[in-house]
């Protein structure tokens, strides 16, 4: 039997259906009002070519969320990545007994809703009783207390940090399947050619699980640079547009009443996303050839 | 002995380590017991008495029954809609394998990069009728999750063998017939693990009901939450007990289901 007939396209047809209506409907035509003057109050809306874009790139806030969303997403991604190996690499130890318990323990802040993410951080960071600042107190270091979500700099950190605390888990995770995967004879054979244990990770294993560590550094990337809830409840894009991201920002400017800025500051970020996702396709298909 | 020595210390730092996660986690827990004054110093000191009566008053003041009946109801729908349509789509994507196919597979990906696209989302639930109504969360988490779901049905599928198939054709079977019958019922352990995933994203999202839903009545948990904070930011004995009651569900889920909630996650990332 042929496989048209087999398999038949309306299979097909519900599944991209919805995905066509609801979601690449908005994110393509839907971008076209970012050449219109809609606002919360115009609703007549009239084409004005690329006046929305020449305004948003003249405010400061764009190139302040741009530079926020870049070191979110470029720390998150880096230090995710390294603590991954740092505790995977002993977890997987096979002489380690509690090697499950503690996966469980690191991945139970990536179970929770980012949002209560943001209320433990929101209490962490407090400045008047939380966490932190007590903590500073306790072990006396006063000079260091401030008000961590008050200014920029310090709520920029702030957020980092409680991003890398809900990711650790799964980077651990990940890095940890694949380091369960690697086929151990390989490990052995280069141990009998008198490999040490530094060669064995950066000749052998690294290079054997380079594919799932690409695939995590992409997604880490993506979800980084989305990264709105945490930012939302933590500073709300504050104080002033300090800590704004590209999600924040088009909640802020929707919220403000300006939809069509909000679009169009919409559409930038989702080409952005497209070509950090297509470069770094590029980019770790030839590392993978190399190796 | 060496060797043995050095696990006992790699033990003892990976223990020391999980205290990061663990100690925010049980200031939440304790502070949710303490009264209002107690709990204005956040950290893990146990409370002079213990008050099981702060979950009584987030109970009523923060609608949490009628939050919890509005995130099931958005999750579970969402979650079967993702279920049937990931795996027929990417059943016919995988045994199929041509040219148009491989170009459907390529532009689902566009939906795991790309971000929501607020506004024109709102727009085409209005011009729809359906914007503000809690059930149009529905085909839209559908359609947000449905790449992702169908990467990890898709890997799974290339894993059984396509004679299956021509053995069921012999007896007749074809198209959904075969679908429903054969192929589906094999793909227990990636439904499974992909309904939990899904799940657990939608029940915890937080982004979606703020922008789309407005009237309280149709608020899902995290944003009762989310108002609750709003409310009594002062009163973190209240906040927490919230928080808690909000995340008992899917920390539950988590433990009794961890094997399909880490076998997803790998599957996701090491076939990419």
């Amino acid at each position: 039997m042929n496989r048209k007939k087999m398999y038949p396209g309306y299979m097909m047809a519900v599944p991209l259906l919805f995905f066509g209506v609801f979601f690449l409907l908005p994110s393509t035509v839907g971008f076209g009002y970012a050449f219109t003057d809609w606002s919360a109050y115009n609703t007549d809306l009239k084409f004005v070519g690329l006046r929305n874009f020449k305004e948003i790139l003249q405010e400061r806030t764009l190139s302040t969320a741009f530079v926020n969303t870049l070191i979110f997403a470029g720390v998150k991604t880096i230090v995710v990545t390294v603590l991954g190996f740092v505790f995977a690499i002993p977890l997987n130890n096979k002489r380690m007994k509690t090697t499950n318990v503690l996966r469980t323990i690191y991945f139970l802040p990536s179970v929770l809703s980012t949002l209560i993410v943001g209320l433990i951080f929101n209490a962490v960071f407090e400045s008047r009783h939380g966490i932190l600042n007590s903590l500073l107190t306790a072990i006396g270091c006063e000079g260091w207390i401030q008000p961590w979500l008050g200014s920029r700099w310090p709520a920029v950190f702030s957020i980092c940090v409680a991003e890398v605390w809900r990711n650790i888990g799964y980077a651990v995770v990940i890095t940890l399947a694949g380091l369960q995967s690697v086929n151990s004879d390989y490990v052995e054979a280069a141990r009998v050619d008198g490999a040490n244990g530094f060669q064995l990770f950066w000749k052998i294993t690294l290079p054997l699980i380079m594919p799932s560590v690409n695939v995590n550094i992409l997604f880490s990337l993506i979800y980084g640079l989305k990264m709105f809830d945490l930012v939302y409840v933590m500073t709300g894009g504050g104080p002033g547009h300090d800590t704004e991201t590209f999600g924040t920002l088009m909640m802020n400017e929707m919220a403000a009443g300006r939809f069509s800025h909000s679009v169009a500051i919409n559409m930038i970020f989702t080409i952005m996303l497209v070509i950090v996702a297509v470069l770094f396709q590029k980019y770790s298909e030839r590392c993978e050839y190399v190796e | 002995m060496k060797k043995k020595r050095q696990t006992i210390f790699t033990g003892i730092g990976l223990w020391l380590f999980s205290i990061v996660f663990l100690y925010p986690i049980a200031m939440v827990v304790i502070t949710s017991f303490k009264t209002k004054a107690e709990a204005n110093i956040l950290s893990v000191r146990l409370p002079e008495t213990w008050h099981f009566e702060n979950y009584a008053q987030v109970w009523e003041k923060g609608k949490i029954l009628q939050s919890a009946i509005n995130s099931l109801q958005i999750s579970v729908g969402s979650v079967i809609l993702i279920l049937c349509m990931a795996s027929s789509l990417s059943f016919i994507l995988v045994r199929r394998n041509t040219k148009g196919c491989r170009m459907i597979s390529r532009i689902l990906t566009f939906g795991i990069i790309a971000p929501m696209a607020i506004l024109p989302t709102v727009e085409l639930l209005k011009r729809m009728g359906i914007y503000g109504k809690k059930l149009s969360l529905i085909p839209l988490y559908a359609a947000l999750y449905l790449p992702f779901s169908s990467m990890l049905y898709s890997s799974f599928l290339k894993g059984i063998p396509r004679e299956l198939d021509e053995a069921a054709a012999m007896d007749g079977a074809k198209g959904m017939g075969l679908f429903v019958r054969v192929i589906f019922p094999l793909l227990k352990p990636i439904t499974a693990t992909t309904g939990i995933l899904t799940f657990m994203w939608i029940w915890n999202d937080f982004q979606y009901p703020l922008y789309l839903l407005n009237s309280s009545a149709n608020w899902t948990l995290p944003l009762s939450v989310y108002n609750f904070y709003g409310q009594f930011s002062r009163s973190w004995n209240l906040v927490c007990a919230d928080m808690v009651l909000v995340s008992l569900p899917v920390v539950i889920l988590y433990f009794c289901a961890q094997k399909y909630v880490i076998a997803g996650m790998t599957a996701g990332a090491v076939k990419g």
